[in-house]
């Protein structure tokens, strides 16, 4: 609480101290909430890649399999044309969803470099609002040079934290659909 | 005797799809998980192509076409990177480092499999 009968610029230092303690704690907790939920989610991401992936190579076992079962029916039974054909044509339709769903399942390595970057970003802002924190600084009754001193402190420690930043962390991932990309042979 | 592919990616999901998808095509294939891992199975083993990405922990795509285009048996094999990136910036580096061709993620494996078909057979 604020004395009601403090001095305006002991007021003023008291609340500038509060603010940017405020910022900085609060700040922090959400940017740790955000975190963290990243991170939960890059978890579900990853197990959830590795149980589409292996249950794709099954059906993809298992349709071959048929294929083969199918075939040599077929060869037994000398089949009419057209059934051969038939089973030719949904062997391409196969074949097309397979490469399709090859082309989606590659989605994980986007998403996790994304998240990645996502991650290294917070751990940035987290060190920016770190450095608004006043530290428990107590300022002197009245008189603005050690408010200012300590402004300008905190100015330099924020500006330092807000280049590392902005020159950390290269953006690797510009894709914006699951169609595959571009190829160039030198 | 099948041709032999060293596939390098960090990303385990990416290295199960390229691997399934170029077996699938007729062709021998090799993992490794990062540069480093790459450059050391390209020294235990000759192989035909390689492909490889960008972004990985520790040695990079880069890194590793230089290194392996360093080595004597290493200098005509194509390399291909495939990689999210697409600058043209990037792509400069690449074929500066000796790259063969670049190639953007995701890829299709019937697009794949008809480059590589191109370059190795």
């Amino acid at each position: 609480m604020i004395p009601h009968e403090a001095p305006p610029g002991e007021l003023m230092n008291v609340q500038v101290v509060r603010l940017l303690s405020g910022v900085s704690v609060h700040g922090d907790q959400h940017l740790a909430e955000v975190e963290r939920d990243l991170v939960q989610m890059d978890v579900l991401l990853n197990e959830a890649i590795k149980k589409l992936c292996t249950s794709f190579m099954a059906i993809h076992h298992a349709v071959d399999r048929q294929q083969e079962a199918l075939n040599n029916l077929l060869a037994d039974s000398m089949p009419a044309t057209e059934y051969a054909a038939r089973f030719e044509t949904l062997r391409g339709e196969i074949n097309l969803h397979v490469d399709a769903a090859v082309t989606g399942l590659q989605f994980q390595d986007m998403t996790s470099q994304l998240i990645g970057r996502m991650i290294q970003h917070l751990a940035g802002l987290r060190n920016v609002f770190g450095a608004l924190d006043t530290n428990g600084t107590v300022l002197p009754e009245s008189g603005n040079e050690a408010l200012l001193a300590m402004l300008n402190h905190i100015s330099d420690r924020v500006g330092a934290h807000c280049t590392e930043l902005a020159g950390g962390v290269r953006s690797t991932v510009n894709q914006r659909h699951m169609n595959s990309g571009d190829i160039e042979l030198f | 005797m099948s041709k032999t592919i060293l596939a390098v990616d960090d990303s385990g999901s990416l290295r199960q799809m390229l691997s399934f998808s170029l077996k699938a095509a007729g062709y021998g294939v090799i993992e490794a998980v990062d540069g480093e891992d790459g450059l050391n199975k390209a020294k235990q083993q000759k192989v035909d192509l390689v492909l490889t990405d960008q972004n990985m922990p520790g040695m990079d795509g880069l890194s590793l076409i230089k290194a392996l285009r360093a080595m004597k048996n290493y200098q005509n094999v194509p390399i291909l990177m495939l990689t999210t990136e697409s600058g043209d910036d990037m792509k400069a580096l690449g074929k500066a480092a000796g790259a063969s061709g670049w190639l953007v993620k995701p890829f299709d494996p019937a697009r794949l499999t008809e480059v590589i078909k191109k370059l190795i057979g």
